[in-house]
């Protein structure tokens, strides 16, 4: 009997961990709760009981048969890491088909959360990428776009090595939307670029809040109100703040001009 | 035409610069790339028969609809191609063009935009509810594959 309630226990914190990897990067909260009950029920426990939330996981078992477990995990939001979160959808198809044990899966996520992000000089080039491509999308030439790229670049150093580092979200983002306004107002300034619009757009892109956005709507979509709700607040609040940052740039910059480079 | 090419190359380039951000496994950067490519052609060319908020509207639906196709074919949830998939329609420029205004004090404009802003935001969010309404089992059926129900 001893050693089926360590199963037990081992089986509820190896789906708390998956959960955690999920929530932590990106998931809806939907494919938290499946997965952890999914795992939970492969590995013999029925009783299993999850409530989650953007930022926490409360988990409880036990019933006549089963020896009760309880946690509550507080999970802060950081990044998003998709291959993460296709990992654990793959580990938990694999266990579901019976590749592994209990103290194999636990192992396999374990590696998983281990695994390394892209490296923050592949993170910066691809902002700048990104921002290039996207001012071009919206209609800036090629001089615009290469602009947008650097503007980008110089963004996503920013929002790595002083934002998350140091600054909050609504400091990054205010800082990161002045930050990319002035420095395209600078380049039109230089002669590089010839539509300042169409630049900023571009490079604010790596800005706007996509992951937190779409998962907003997913979660609401499911039914997972206090989720979803608190994800688009977030979504709103950080357009809010690129918004202001931008704002703040181009008052900056036509103060510094004399009004001259409002289009 | 080949301003449209350029564009639909640039949306890829874009999407799949911002699934490097998002740490999408590499081997579907091109899915999300061709993902991408198609919402921002889906995008202009219902853009010729109606407003944008409609345009959004198609646009994202294909975007979703093509996320979970290759979410199911691929064995891997819809998320990892959606995410960036989506981006070239979120309304960026829209973020812009309303702080523009505001700071030039144009109230008139910056309503306007403002307004079309959320307008082209609402189009997503009912793009990204209706096709996560059909049930999994269709796409199930479209790619051939009658296993078990999972959810993308």
């Amino acid at each position: 009997m001893e050693s089926l309630d360590q199963d037990n226990k081992k089986v509820m914190e190896t789906a708390l961990l998956a959960g955690h990897i999920l929530l932590e990067n990106g998931a809806e909260i939907f494919r938290v709760e499946e997965t952890i009950r999914r795992i939970c029920l492969h590995y013999g426990v029925q009783s299993e009981n999850a409530f989650v939330l953007s930022n926490g996981i409360f988990i409880t078992g036990g019933s006549e048969q089963e020896k009760f477990f309880a946690k509550v995990q507080h999970i802060p939001v950081s990044g998003t890491h998709l291959n993460k979160v296709a990992a654990v959808n793959q580990l938990s198809r694999e266990i579901e088909a019976g590749y592994y044990t209990i103290e194999e899966a636990s192992m396999a996520l374990e590696s998983i959360k281990a695994m390394p992000g892209k490296r923050r000089r592949t993170q910066i080039l691809a902002s700048g990428v990104g921002s290039g491509a996207f001012c071009l999308l919206f209609g800036g030439n090629a001089g615009d776009s290469l602009s947008a790229f650097l503007a980008g670049v110089a963004l996503y150093w920013f929002v790595l090595f002083m934002g998350a580092p140091h600054l909050s979200k609504i400091v990054t983002n205010i800082g990161g939307g002045a930050l990319v306004t002035l420095l395209c107002g600078l380049m039109h300034f230089a002669g590089l670029g010839s539509h300042l619009n169409f630049m900023i757009i571009g490079s604010i892109m790596p800005l706007i809040p996509g992951v937190a956005f779409t998962n907003a709507i997913h979660d609401v979509a499911d039914g997972d109100y206090i989720s979803g709700s608190v994800r688009m607040l977030d979504a709103l609040l950080v357009f809010f703040c690129i918004a202001i940052g931008v704002g703040m740039g181009i008052s900056c910059l036509s103060r510094i001009t004399g009004g001259k480079l409002l289009p | 035409m080949t301003e449209l090419l350029l564009e639909i190359t640039a949306a890829m380039a874009g999407t799949i610069a911002f699934s490097v951000l998002f740490d999408v496994p590499r081997r579907f950067y091109p899915y999300c790339g061709i993902i991408g490519g198609t919402g921002w052609a889906v995008y202009r060319a219902a853009s010729l028969f109606s407003g944008a908020a409609a345009a959004s509207l198609a646009a994202t639906m294909v975007v979703i609809f093509l996320s979970r196709l290759t979410a199911v074919w691929k064995h891997c949830p819809a998320t990892v191609f959606l995410i960036s998939g989506i981006f070239p329609l979120v309304p960026g420029a829209g973020v812009y063009w309303t702080a523009y205004y505001i700071v030039t004090d144009q109230l008139r404009m910056a309503l306007e935009t403002g307004y079309d802003a959320v307008k082209n935001a609402a189009a997503i969010v009912l793009g990204i509810v209706f096709v996560f309404e059909i049930p999994q089992q269709f796409f199930i059926f479209l790619v051939g594959e009658h296993r078990k129900k999972e959810k993308p």
